[in-house]
């Protein structure tokens, strides 16, 4: 696929298309060695919350003697940003394939990037900021 | 290459492509509602209440919804990284994805009993 990539860039002659067929070939990437990090961080996270432990006992003092490990900190913060990451990318593969008029499209993904970006920053406030 | 030639046609693949985005959909709406409650952690008596409504019958079968789309997710995802990264590996590409599908659901099952057993035996 990547060569295949190259070859039309170099045929089109634009720089502007091979910028961005490179930018969707390391998206490309990234979705596969994050898919494979996230599937650990993910399972792992489901299993010891909501199997090992029920949900009703997951209180503010549950939280308090997990986080009191700095690992479970950076272990959930890894987790938020790499799934906030391959989510959004993911939902903008969506919305090019469904939001075909350009304006719609810059609305949406502003919208979409925007909240992406602020529960990025409420999240890492929230495990940085807790006590 | 002609577009026709890169789009998931017919048979299994295009099923567990169409399965794999719905879910992945799901995950993530998910995940943004979850991020908004745990940043509650801060006002504790926000984020018990909250922990207790997740206790409720119809919040615990969305749960067990949730561990199966996650599972589809993360098992078709390794699905498509094998495809990807070593083509050779895989001869039997429906029998893998039926196999994910079948694993999917029986851990998904398996996981149910957990996040259901609390509402049936009454402790909750």
């Amino acid at each position: 696929m990547a060569s295949t990539i190259k070859r039309d860039s170099m045929e089109s002659g634009s720089q502007r298309r091979s910028s961005r067929q490179n930018f969707e070939t390391w998206s490309w990437l990234f979705m596969r060695l994050s898919g494979i990090v996230l599937f650990f961080l993910a399972l792992v996270h489901f299993f010891i919350m909501h199997i090992m432990h029920d949900v009703t006992t997951t209180t503010v003092a549950f939280v308090a003697a997990r986080w009191s490990n700095p690992l479970w900190r950076v272990f959930d913060w890894l987790l938020l940003a790499l799934g906030l990451l391959h989510g959004t990318n993911g939902l903008r593969y969506i919305m090019d394939d469904y939001v075909r008029s350009p304006i719609k499209r810059m609305i949406v993904k502003a919208t979409v990037y925007g909240v992406s970006g602020v529960l990025f920053f409420i999240g890492t406030l929230t495990i940085v900021t807790f006590k | 290459m002609s577009p026709s030639s890169t789009m998931y046609k017919g048979k299994t693949g295009q099923w567990a492509f169409v399965l794999h985005r719905i879910t992945g959909f799901l995950v993530f709406m998910f995940i943004l509602l979850h991020i908004v409650d745990v940043s509650t952690l801060n006002s504790p008596h926000i984020y018990n209440s909250i922990h207790k409504l997740y206790g409720n019958v119809f919040l615990r079968l969305f749960e067990v919804g949730l561990l199966f789309a996650l599972l589809y997710h993360a098992l078709n995802g390794l699905r498509v990284v094998m495809i990807d990264f070593f083509p050779r590996a895989i001869k039997n590409e429906k029998g893998v994805f039926m196999f994910m599908l079948s694993l999917a659901v029986v851990m998904t099952l398996i996981g149910a009993v957990f996040i259901l057993k609390p509402f049936v035996t009454g402790k909750v």
